[in-house]
């Protein structure tokens, strides 16, 4: 059968850029949305990854993305908790060998 | 608080809570769990419900935090249903619960210690140790999230209360939740409650009792064999979905936040991008109108009073005309002096990009960057380090480890080195305010458009020849809400930004200064000796002008514009110092004036381009943008792609610039 899940990945693979065209496309609520693709993260199926959008010279303790201990922010397992600035999280799929 | 004491021996909750401490919970009464994933209001509703009558410790052979205590409440209500209770059975004579707060959990299936414990004490105990009943803490606001643990719980024989919280969250974002349906839904009770009120406890304290003494339920069906992971899950979903629909009603337009609002237009496919110009001119040109007065002020100061405090001071010592003043006035001071007056520039614009970043929208760029790669064919996640390279290229060159397949790694390695980093930013905002005068933040921000349409037509262009069967990989970006900027934050990382453009600049600087002051010293010509020579007639001087006819064709044949060019190579930041430090050594001919720093730069260009200024500076501009960005960039690149793809690049980026420069102005110059 299909369900959010599934759905989900399929707007991924249809080349969806935002969580916002993902429940535009499959018409799930923004809130099943979000919840599967974290489940999706969970399960290995996507990869979730904290973005920066550029890196200070200074290097990553001088970042808005970085911790509040100074340790990178992007390139994280999506937000850490504890972090400055806002999150911008790349989300990917994983191909199953 | 005091340390949980309990034996180490008993694995369950039922077998840890009977004979406990009394703050814990009667001997006898009726175990209570309560779940939930972090950050639902668990602990807030564990504190109402225990009334700080708990206990803390580690779990025993566990290092995770669990705490304990009683839940008291009023006996004497008949509570429960069955035919023989004269109010005197389990449920209606107990006058307290134990009540153990779980680890925050999302699910069953654990990635984490604290997970793993909920998973032992909920599902591998035996079944007579396992809690009377489960509360299930679940946040409204983030109903299908929360529910996942629900659904799980109901694939088993516990007794589930759902305690339903940040019904006031759900409400501001448009979602009005119906217990009673979601009940229905799910097949459990559920109770509204705001724990930080304390409002719902007595219902909640109520269901609980009503449910305690009620057979175990019959557990949902769900296709444990189903054909893989995936399905299964689906099905999970499928329900909570089903649930989420009947349990909840959505105020069309009222459930769109101001972030969703502003992302319909920042977002769209035509309209974001436009957007996204708009505002990066918007940058540009603010920071070049405000910056540009004190940038004059900062050129007057260096080239006035303070190499003339230095010369004073140089001649006081006895050193006058040595090839220390030389150094030191036409070196140190030209050079350091003409990066310090970029300061306020800098400063202006990264206070304006950290207010675009801490407000949201940059993220936003981001979307509209990624939809324009995925729109040429180029891999998605190639716009990460390509956004990186706006700011410096030699990271942007180790973010490409992103990327999985090594075709695309090498693919987005050759292409970062055409995006404009704030080193160049320096060249394009000098020559745009000789230039173009009050135009000069158009002009700077079209030498961004171009470093673009380069990243896009190189990357086609090896796209459509060496690699024509690169894959794709889907990405999708999650959005953050946009927010007023903080001025602590914005203030932080724009001073980070500009401490570090000065730390990285300001050492290149004095290197290449000494560098090119001891290459115009040497005579390369017989008749002068060293410190005596005319620059022209220096080592720098002759091989610059070795180089310079090869320039000729696009406008800026000139050998004092070649010579910046070559000491590009080695970092951006150094080509207007030692830009300036040429002109200020170089003796004006007879007949002429020493003018200024942009005087010099102007004849130099009006002279090599047979008076068409204009299509020069733009080509010098296009040339500057294109080739090799510094040898810090070559040494990324070689590290990840290696010496032949590294070579090929500088070919490549060698063949952009020139090629375009010579376009530039062949063609602009039958126009201007």
């Amino acid at each position: 059968m299909s369900g959010p899940l599934t759905a989900v990945l399929a707007a991924f693979e249809a080349g969806a850029a935002s969580l916002a065209e993902v429940a535009s496309r499959t018409g799930l609520s923004p809130d099943v949305v979000s919840a599967s693709v974290e489940h999706l993260v969970r399960l290995g199926r996507l990869e979730s990854r904290e973005l920066a959008m550029g890196c200070p010279s200074s290097g990553c303790g001088g970042c808005a993305s970085a911790t509040l201990e100074g340790t990178p922010g992007c390139g994280a397992t999506g937000p850490d908790p504890g972090r400055r600035g806002l999150a911008l999280v790349a989300l990917t799929l994983r191909r199953r060998g | 608080m005091r340390e949980l004491t309990v034996s180490p021996k008993l694995p369950s909750v039922g077998a840890a809570c009977h004979g406990a401490i009394d703050e814990a919970g009667r001997p006898g009464s009726p175990i209570i769990a309560l779940a939930g994933a972090p950050n639902v209001g668990k602990s807030t509703l564990f504190n109402n419900l225990t009334g700080l009558r708990a206990t803390t410790g580690n779990w025993p052979g566990t290092t995770v935090d669990v705490a304990r205590g009683a839940w008291r409440f009023k006996p004497g209500d008949k509570v429960c249903d069955c035919a023989a209770c004269d109010g005197d059975c389990r449920a209606g004579n107990v006058r307290e619960f134990t009540l153990i707060d779980l680890p925050g959990a999302f699910s069953l299936d654990p990635l984490s210690p604290d997970e793993q414990l909920t998973r032992t004490l909920l599902l591998d105990a035996p079944e007579a140790e396992l809690p009377d009943a489960v509360v299930v803490a679940v946040d409204a606001g983030h109903l299908a999230r929360s529910l996942y643990l629900v659904c799980q719980l109901r694939e088993t024989s516990h007794r589930v209360v759902v305690a339903l919280t940040m019904t006031d969250v759900a409400r501001k974002a448009g979602v009005e939740v119906d217990s009673y349906a979601l009940a229905e839904a799910l097949g459990c009770p559920v109770v509204v409650l705001d724990p930080r009120r304390r409002v719902g406890m007595d219902n909640l304290t109520r269901t609980v009792r009503e449910a305690v003494p009620r057979p175990r339920p019959t557990p949902r069906e769900y296709p444990r064999k189903a054909a893989d992971d995936l399905a299964r899950e689906d099905e999970r979903f499928a329900w909570i979905e089903a649930a989420v629909d009947a349990g909840t009603t959505r105020s069309g337009e009222e459930r769109l936040s101001t972030s969703d609002r502003v992302d319909r237009w920042a977002t769209h496919p035509v309209a974001g991008p436009l957007l996204f110009l708009a505002v990066m001119w918007g940058v540009f040109q603010v920071t070049t109108a405000v910056a540009a007065p004190l940038q004059d002020w900062l050129d007057g100061l260096f080239s006035g009073p303070v190499s003339d405090i230095v010369g004073a001071g140089l001649a006081a010592l006895g050193l006058g005309g040595s090839w220390v003043e030389g150094l030191l006035v036409d070196g140190l001071v030209a050079g350091v002096g003409m990066l310090l007056t970029f300061v306020p520039l800098m400063a202006l614009m990264f206070v304006l990009l950290a207010l675009l970043e801490d407000s949201g929208y940059m993220a936003r760029a981001a979307v509209v960057t990624d939809r324009l790669m995925r729109t040429i064919g180029l891999p998605g996640k190639a716009f990460l380090p390509l956004v990186v390279g706006f700011g410096c290229n030699v990271p942007a060159i180790a973010a490409t480890r992103i990327l999985g397949d090594a075709r695309q790694r090498i693919l987005v390695a050759l292409l970062v080195p055409f995006t404009s980093c704030t080193a160049r930013l320096t060249v394009y905002v000098m020559l745009g305010t000789i230039f173009f005068g009050r135009f000069a933040g158009t002009a700077v921000f079209l030498m961004y458009l171009a470093s673009i349409v380069a990243v896009i037509g190189v990357g086609l262009l090896l796209r459509k020849t060496l690699w024509r069967t690169m894959g794709s990989e889907p990405l999708v970006l999650d959005l953050p809400p946009y927010q007023v900027p903080t001025a602590r934050l914005t203030a932080a990382v724009a001073w980070n930004r500009l401490e570090g453009f000065l730390r990285t600049a300001s050492g290149i600087i004095v290197v290449t200064v000494c560098a090119v002051w001891l290459l115009q010293a040497i005579p390369a010509k017989p008749g002068a000796g060293f410190n005596e020579v005319p620059v022209q007639d220096s080592a720098y001087g002759v091989a610059a002008q070795a180089v310079a006819p090869v320039f000729a064709p696009a406008g800026f044949g000139q050998w004092q514009t070649a010579s910046a060019l070559v000491v590009g190579f080695v970092a951006k930041e150094a080509v207007i110092s030692s830009w300036a430090q040429t002109y200020a050594v170089d003796e004006p001919l007879e007949g002429e004036s020493a003018g200024s720093f942009g005087e010099a730069v102007t004849a130099s260009f009006v002279a090599s381009s047979g008076g068409h200024p204009l299509p020069a500076v733009a080509a010098f501009l296009w040339f500057l943008m294109a080739y090799t960005p510094c040898v810090a960039t070559l040494a990324a690149q070689r590290r990840e792609v290696g010496w032949r793809w590294t070579l090929f690049g500088v070919a490549i980026g060698l063949a952009v610039a020139w090629l375009g420069a010579v376009g530039i102005f062949q063609l602009g110059r039958l126009f201007w």
